[in-house]
């Protein structure tokens, strides 16, 4: 019935993305977003929820008039999907962002919740993503003043939310950019900047139970102050780019730590491009930088700042089965990405672009180890070329060798996975084309076994009608160990701003990853309906 | 249940009356420089494509469109803007991408995710048709091979209304 309830909001959803009409000076937009799915038994996987439904959905709007803006965003989970868990135990309807913005030329002033971030993240980034349940806004005041392009100024106080609720913590904070290049009136060639940002983080430490003051003593963790403070310089020349940063922060309690202990972060990056040559590399070191909004609090949400991966993200199926998490409590490493594309100057159709990235991340502390020595987590050697013969038809050769430590360096044990894709796209006329995905994954074997779960095979094969229609079936299949399964498909309509997704199919257990945050995806067999709408 | 139902479908009822205008927002060019949105308005059309280094439709869409754009502009003078949406992780790939892709576009890239807010974007790709005046007159999701031909049309059809 629930199901039913959902198709229905679904149509009523699509009205507003026909109908556009200017009201009085203003004007208001929106979106709409809604995931539901219907669980079901399955003899591979164990039985299906008692529920066997769950639903979330996000409701957006916006209102704009001149300077003046507000917006508000509801959220109704009915009942909350598996693996959100985080989010709400069953059926939950609550507001989770409003504001309330006043932008004019040079300052701006905005009351509710706060989405920022100052410079790469390491000490503030508040977002949100729905794919992971993530939300972590401030709620509270902001403002930015602007002298000229010279000089930028923002500032912020208030309590970050925690899933649902809000932490029992205060959150202020401070961001100055100088622009060197445009007082030295040289912005026109080159872009040279210094920045500073200024967290803290102000949370009592007599609000738990007698077991958080034992854990307060017992680590050390004795001033309910942190405060982290990030310097940082960016030029850029020519095709020539460098951006650096140091944070240093100030004695905080990690997760599951054993000391509160301070914490610092250096991130390096130099770029160089030169017509259809462009590379760029990446360094970056973490000790302690996991910083949680609530220190009386576990999970993936309770967090101030953003420590992204630093390593490749595919859209490969099989190339995405163990995604490197990153050690917040120590992790020095980076990546080198290299771009290049050689292309016809007769034909727009035919071109050539090449592809390598290599990322690699060690462990920073020797307690890190069972050895008392520097050891690699995770190294990832990649590389793809897309060549585009004609109009009608492009391929993609990948090929990917990930190695990934399960015990994050304390051990010496890693698995190995060579990862084979093929892609092909058919495009039989301007409107029907036919992709096809061929992937396999190596498994290297050690004294006889396989690593871990041992061979993958998978394939996809997506049929499009132009510009509303696309078709898709698609399955991944351990060879060695489950010897399961994954199957899916379904298809996909579009209308303007508007689009319904209805499938079905077996999905994997695993981490959905998105930055430095990663959720547990339970595996699940079920129907999929996904809409998403603005207007 | 009733109550929450009945409110979502209000909601949306209610907002089947608005429009939209391209927001206020500044984000960063390939270059590092912090541009104003509405400064991209210059008396020209323009299509803006959302993209992201995770998004491999995103990626189709936009080779369509440079492929495409040399025949395109033939017909109509616009501009296309391509807008990363990729945060502090990917953003340097996207903007090594961008630069040896030859994409003849203007690239933005939204790591805060300000701009992407302001125009309600939640699913990507998604692209707009902006009018002379900064007015969006046009928007899809997704991207199905061909479907970038739906956007040139709206360009001709301002085109004509000129």
């Amino acid at each position: 019935m629930r199901f039913l309830v959902t198709i229905l909001l679904a149509l009523v959803a699509v009205v507003p993305a026909v109908a556009q009409k200017k009201i009085g000076k203003g004007q208001a937009s929106g979106s709409f977003e809604s995931t539901s799915i219907y669980y079901m038994d399955d003899k591979k996987l164990g039985a299906a929820p008692e529920d066997h439904f769950g639903s979330n959905n996000y409701m957006k709007v916006d209102y704009a008039n001149g300077r003046f803006s507000a917006g508000l965003q509801a959220n109704a989970f009915l009942p909350v999907l598996q693996g959100y868990d985080d989010l709400a135990d069953g059926f939950k309807f609550y507001l989770a962002s409003k504001y309330i913005q006043w932008r004019d030329k040079n300052y701006e002033i905005l009351v509710g919740d706060i989405f920022d971030q100052y410079g790469n993240g390491l000490i503030y980034r508040s977002f949100e993503d729905r794919q992971l349940g993530f939300n972590n806004s401030i709620e509270g005041v902001r403002g930015a003043y602007s002298f000229g392009r010279y000089v930028s100024l923002k500032g912020m106080y208030g309590r970050p939310r925690l899933n649902t609720d809000y932490a029992k913590s205060w959150v202020r904070g401070a961001d100055l950019v100088v622009s060197l290049a445009d007082i030295c009136g040289i912005q026109e060639k080159a872009t040279l900047s210094i920045e500073g940002s200024y967290v803290n983080r102000f949370q009592k430490l007599t609000l738990g139970d007698n077991y958080d003051k034992i854990r307060f003593e017992e680590t050390g963790m004795n001033t309910p102050n942190l405060n982290m403070y990030s310097g940082r310089l960016n030029f850029g020349w020519a095709g020539l780019s460098l951006r650096g940063e140091y944070v240093h922060k100030s004695k905080d309690l990690a997760p599951n730590a054993e000391k509160a202990a301070s914490g610092s972060a250096i991130f390096g990056e130099v770029g160089y491009s030169y017509d259809s040559f462009s590379i760029i590399a990446t360094y970056r070191q973490l000790s302690n930088m996991a910083t949680r909004s609530s220190l009386y609090e576990l999970g993936m949400a309770n967090a101030i700042n953003y420590l992204p991966a630093l390593t490749r993200q595919y859209t490969y199926m099989l190339a995405n089965l163990n995604p490197y998490q990153v050690a917040a409590d120590g992790e020095m490493g980076g990546q080198v990405d290299i771009c290049y594309s050689l292309r016809s100057k007769e034909n727009r159709y035919r071109y050539w672009n090449f592809h390598a990235n290599f990322s690699t991340f060690y462990t920073l502390k020797k307690r890190q180890t069972d050895i008392g020595k520097r050891r690699v987590m995770w190294r990832d050697i990649n590389f793809d070329i897309e060549r585009q013969w004609s109009k009608k038809l492009k391929t993609i050769l990948l090929f990917s060798r990930q190695e990934i430590s399960p015990t994050h360096g304390f051990q010496k044990e890693m698995y190995a996975s060579n990862i084979f894709v093929g892609d092909v796209t058919y495009k039989f006329d301007r409107k029907k084309s036919l992709r096809v995905e061929v992937q396999y994954l190596y498994a290297d074997r050690q004294n006889g076994t396989y690593n871990y779960e041992g061979d993958w095979v998978a394939g996809l094969v997506e049929f499009s009608l132009a510009p509303r229609w696309s078709f898709f079936v698609q399955d991944m299949y351990n060879i060695h160990k489950t010897k399961t399964n994954y199957y899916s498909g379904g298809f996909s309509y579009t209308y303007n701003r508007t689009r319904v997704q209805l499938s079905y199919g077996r999905n994997r257990a695993g981490y959905v990853c998105s930055g430095g945050v990663c959720r547990f995806s339970p595996a699940y067999t079920g129907v999929s309906l996904v809409l998403t709408s603005s207007f | 249940m009733k109550k929450i139902l009945s409110l979502l479908c209000l909601l949306m009822g209610a907002t089947s009356l608005f429009a939209q205008q391209l927001p206020d927002v500044k984000v960063e060019d390939l270059e590092g420089k912090i541009v104003s949105v509405r400064d991209l308005v210059k008396g020209k059309p323009m299509i803006i494509s959302y993209w992201s280094i995770a998004c491999k439709p995103c990626i189709q869409e936009l080779n369509a469109i440079n492929d495409a754009l040399e025949d395109w502009r033939k017909e109509a003078d616009f501009t296309v803007v391509a807008v990363s949406t990729d945060d502090a992780r990917l953003k340097a790939p996207a903007k090594n991408m961008a630069t040896s892709r030859g994409w003849e576009f203007t690239c933005l890239f939204d790591d805060k995710q300000e701009l992407r807010r302001a125009m309600n974007v939640t699913l990507t790709p998604q692209a707009f048709v902006v009018d002379a005046e900064g007015n969006i007159i046009y928007s899809h999701s997704g991207y199905t091979p061909g479907s970038e031909e739906e956007l040139f049309e709206k360009i001709l059809e301002l085109k004509k209304k000129k």
